[in-house]
C-alpha cells in the first residue's frame, strides 16, 4: 500500500488508485476516439468528394487522383452528412445508455466495460480504416456503423461511473469524482494530439491508431480492473464511508435526497447515520429501469443535465467553428484556444466537487455555479476580438458550465445510484448513471440540430441567448432539490445551535 | 500487417491488369494500326521519321523496341489518306512522337483525343483542322500544301502570360498532351488528392504499444486480480 500523504486520501489503497486510473483512462481513450472523428472531418470530406472546379476550367488530370470519388458532389454536402453522423451517434448513444446501464447492473461490469471498449474500437476500425483500404464508400454502411458505435460506446460510461462509485464512498466523492471527471477533457486533448500527429499519413491511420489504442485499453481493463472492493475482500463502507474529515452527522446522509419524500414513497425509515453495507455474501439484486427512473432526484437531475449537456456539447462541437467563423482566426489557432474551455471545466469540476463535499450538499453549489454561468455566457458572447481575453472568458465559462456538467454526470449520478432508498437493491449505479447521461445525450443530440438551425437563421448572438435560456432551464429543474436541501441545511443548523 | 496488404493490393491488381491487357495486345496487335489498309509509305513523313529512328513498320504504325523491357511502343502513326470522318480513340498510340492525319475528310477532332499524348511533337492534319490545344500549345504551326503542321508541343505549365495553372496543394503541374496538364503528387505525397505524406511507421507505433499492453496487463493482473475470489 503506497503511503499517501494527505489525510483526506489515507483511506485509499493501491487498489483504489488502479481502479481510479483504469476507469479514468478507459473514458479518456473513448473520448479521444470521439475527438479524432471531429478532427479528421476535413480530410474525410476531401476523400469523399471530387476536386472543386473553378468555373469553366477543365477538371484536374489524372482522374483517379482528383475526380474519382463521388460519394458527395462537394464538401458542403459531405459536411452536412458528417453533422448528421454526429446526431445519429448521439441519439444511438443516448438510447444505448438507457440499455447498457441496466445490463451493467446485471452482468459483470468488467465484461461490459471491456466489451464496450473493444467492440467500439473494432467498429471504428471498420468505419475509418477498413472502408478506406477497400475503397468502400457507402453512406448507409457509415450510418449503420456509427449507430453501432454509439450503442457500444454507451456501455462504457455507466460502467466506469459504477466502478468508481463502488470504490469511492460518498464522503470524498465530490472531489475524487471532480478530479476523475476531467477524463472527458483529457480525452479531448489526447485525441486532438493523436489525430494531428498521424493525420499526415491519411485519415485512416488516425482511426487505426485511436482504435488500436482503445482496443489495447480494453485488454488491460480486462486483466487489471477490480470492479468492486468486494472482489479482493475489502468492504465498501468500512474503507471509504466514514471519513475522519467530516464529523458532521449530515455528511453521512445521501446528499441529494430528502427524508419526507423517502418516508412517503418508499416507506424506508431514514437514519441519520448510514448503516454499513449489506453483508458481502448476499448477492445484491439489480434495480428495474422504471424503478430507477422514479428514484428521488433522478428525474430532475436528468432533465437539468439534458439542458446543461446541450450547452456543454455545443461548445465541444461548435467552438472551433465559431471562433474561426466569428473572429476569422485560423483553424489551428481556434483549436488551440478551445482547449481553455476544457481546462476551465476540469478545474471547475474539481473545485466545485470539493466545495460540495465540505458543504455536504451538491444542489446549492450547482445552482450558484449555473447562475454565474449565465453571466459568463453573456460576457463571452460580448468578448472582444482578442485571443487572450477570449481565452480567459472561455476558461471562466468552462469553469461554470463544464464544472456542474461534470459533477452531475459523475459525482451526483453516483450519489443517486447509491442512495438510502436503495438499501434492498444495491445494483442501481450503472442504471441510474445511464438514465442521467442518456437523457443528457438526448438533449445534446437535439441541441446540435437546434444550434445549427439558430445559427443559420438568426446568427451567433441568438445562439448564446439560447444557451443562456438552457442554463436557466437546468436551474429551474434543480430548484425543487435546491429548496429541499437548503431547508434541510437550515434545520440542521438550527438543531445544532439548539444543542449547543 | 494490414497496412502491407493495402499496399500489396494495387500491385496485384496492376499485375492482373497487365497480364490481361498485354495478353490480348500480343495476340491481335494494336487496333489503331489497322484503322485502314496499307502500311506506312517509305516516302511519307512518318516513314522517313521511322527510318531515321530505326523503327519497325507494321501496318499504319511505326514501332520501336526500347530494348530494356516491356512491349514495343508506337512512336509514329500514319493515318493519312484513310477516309476517316472522325477520330475518337487513339489511346494505343499515346506514346507516339508523330501522327499524320492528313488527306482525311475530317470535320473536327476533339482536343480530348490527344489527352495524355505527352511526347507528341509533330502532327500533320488536314488544313481545316486546328492544332489540338490551339496554336498556343505549339512552338510552330504552318500550313503547307493543304496540310496543317503542328510542331513542338509546348509545356502548358511553364507558360507565362497564359492563365496561370495552379495545381492543388501537394501536387505539381506536368504536361499531359497538347493543351492539357496533369497534377501529379509532389515528392513524398501520394493517394487520392495527394493528401497522404510518407508511409505510416506501423512497426514503430504498434510494436511498443503491443509490448506495453502485454506488460501492463500482466502487471495489473498480478497486483490486482490474482487473488480475486469468485463472488
Amino acid at each position: 500500500m503506497p503511503p499517501l500523504h494527505c489525510g483526506y486520501l489515507s483511506q485509499y489503497t493501491h487498489h483504489h488508485l488502479v481502479a481510479f486510473l483504469l476507469t479514468f483512462f478507459s473514458y479518456v481513450l473513448l473520448h479521444a476516439s470521439r475527438k479524432t472523428f471531429s478532427n479528421v472531418k476535413v480530410s474525410i470530406s476531401a476523400q469523399w468528394t471530387p476536386s472543386p472546379q473553378n468555373g469553366s476550367a477543365p477538371p484536374y488530370s489524372p482522374g483517379e487522383t482528383w475526380e474519382d470519388n463521388h460519394l458527395f458532389a462537394d464538401e458542403k454536402q459531405a459536411t452536412l452528412f458528417l453533422g448528421a453522423l454526429d446526431s445519429i451517434f448521439l441519439f444511438s448513444y443516448a438510447v444505448g445508455l438507457y440499455l447498457s446501464g441496466v445490463i451493467g447492473d446485471r452482468v459483470n461490469l468488467r465484461y461490459v466495460l471491456c466489451f464496450g471498449l473493444c467492440g467500439s474500437a473494432a467498429v471504428e476500425f471498420v468505419f475509418g480504416t477498413l472502408t478506406e483500404w477497400l475503397k468502400i464508400y457507402n453512406i448507409y454502411l457509415y450510418c449503420v456503423l456509427w449507430v453501432l458505435n454509439g450503442l457500444l460506446q454507451s456501455a462504457v460510461w455507466p460502467c466506469v461511473v459504477a466502478v468508481m462509485g463502488n470504490w469511492f464512498g460518498k464522503t470524498g466523492r465530490g472531489f475524487v469524482f471532480g478530479l476523475w471527471s476531467a477524463c472527458a477533457s483529457v480525452g479531448n486533448i489526447l485525441g486532438a494530439f493523436l489525430a494531428s500527429s498521424v493525420l499526415k499519413y491519411g485519415y485512416e491511420y488516425a482511426f487505426l491508431v485511436t482504435s488500436v489504442v482503445q482496443f489495447a485499453g480494453g485488454v488491460v481493463v480486462f486483466f487489471g480492473l477490480l470492479t468492486s472492493p468486494k472482489e479482493v475482500g475489502l468492504s465498501l463502507e468500512s474503507e471509504t464511508g466514514l471519513s475522519p474529515v467530516e464529523t458532521d452527522t449530515d455528511s453521512h446522509r445521501p446528499l441529494m435526497s430528502d427524508e419526507e419524500d423517502e418516508v412517503e414513497v418508499y416507506g424506508t425509515r431514514y437514519d441519520s447515520v448510514q448503516q454499513p453495507e449489506e453483508p458481502v455474501d448476499e448477492p445484491p439484486r439489480a434495480i428495474g429501469f422504471c424503478q430507477a427512473f422514479c428514484l428521488p432526484g433522478v428525474l430532475p437531475y436528468s432533465l437539468a443535465y439534458a439542458c446543461l449537456k446541450l450547452v456543454n456539447y455545443s461548445f465541444f462541437f461548435w467552438l472551433p467553428f465559431y471562433l474561426s467563423n466569428n473572429y476569422g482566426w485560423k483553424e489551428a489557432e481556434a483549436d488551440r484556444l478551445s482547449v481553455w474551455y476544457d481546462v476551465g471545466g476540469i478545474i471547475g469540476g474539481t473545485v466545485q466537487g470539493l466545495v460540495s463535499d465540505f458543504m455536504g450538499k451538491r444542489a446549492p453549489v450547482l445552482a450558484i455555479s449555473l447562475a454565474l454561468a449565465m453571466g459568463a455566457l453573456v460576457g463571452y458572447s460580448r468578448s472582444p476580438n482578442d485571443q487572450v481575453i477570449n481565452a480567459v472568458l472561455l476558461a471562466v465559462t468552462g469553469f461554470f458550465i463544464g464544472g456542474p456538467s461534470n459533477m452531475i454526470s459523475s459525482a451526483i449520478s453516483a450519489d443517486l445510484g447509491r442512495q438510502e432508498a436503495l438499501r434492498g437493491s444495491q445494483e442501481a449505479l450503472a442504471t441510474v448513471t445511464g438514465i442521467v447521461d442518456g437523457t443528457g445525450s438526448i438533449g445534446a443530440a437535439g441541441g446540435q440540430y437546434l444550434v445549427s438551425l439558430i445559427e443559420s437563421k438568426l446568427g451567433w448572438m441568438r445562439v448564446f441567448y439560447f444557451f443562456i435560456v438552457m442554463t436557466g432551464g437546468s436551474i429551474v429543474f434543480i430548484t425543487p432539490l435546491l429548496i429541499k436541501e437548503v431547508r434541510a441545511m437550515w434545520r440542521d443548523r438550527h438543531a445544532l445551535r439548539r444543542q449547543l | 500487417m494490414k497496412a502491407g496488404c493495402s499496399q500489396l493490393q494495387p500491385v496485384v491488381l496492376i499485375l492482373i491488369f497487365n497480364l490481361c491487357f498485354y495478353g490480348s495486345f500480343q495476340l491481335t496487335g494494336p487496333q489503331v494500326c489497322e484503322l485502314c489498309g496499307g502500311s506506312v509509305l517509305n516516302g511519307s513523313e512518318v516513314g522517313k521519321f521511322c527510318a531515321s529512328s530505326a523503327g519497325r513498320i507494321n501496318g499504319r504504325c511505326c514501332f520501336q523496341n526500347n530494348n530494356t523491357y516491356g512491349p514495343e511502343r508506337i512512336i509514329g502513326l500514319d493515318l493519312s489518306n484513310c477516309s476517316l470522318t472522325h477520330v475518337e480513340d487513339l489511346q494505343e498510340a499515346s506514346k507516339a512522337l508523330m501522327i499524320d492525319l492528313s488527306l482525311n475528310p475530317l470535320v473536327n477532332i476533339s482536343d480530348a483525343v490527344f489527352q495524355g499524348f505527352i511526347e507528341l511533337n509533330h502532327m500533320i492534319l488536314p488544313q481545316e483542322i486546328f492544332c489540338p490545344g490551339g496554336n498556343t500549345s505549339w512552338e510552330k504551326v504552318e500550313v503547307n500544301e493543304g496540310n496543317r503542321i503542328c510542331q513542338g508541343q509546348k509545356d502548358v505549365c511553364n507558360q507565362t502570360g497564359q492563365l496561370s495553372i495552379e495545381c492543388p496543394e501537394n501536387s505539381l503541374c506536368g504536361p499531359y498532351g497538347p493543351g492539357f496538364f496533369e497534377c501529379s503528387c509532389a515528392e513524398n505525397y501520394h493517394g487520392y488528392k495527394c493528401l497522404r505524406e510518407g508511409e505510416f511507421p506501423a512497426l514503430q507505433v504498434f510494436g511498443p504499444l503491443g509490448a506495453s499492453t502485454v506488460v501492463l496487463s500482466f502487471l495489473l493482473w498480478f497486483t490486482q486480480r490474482r487473488k480475486v475470489k469468485p463472488l
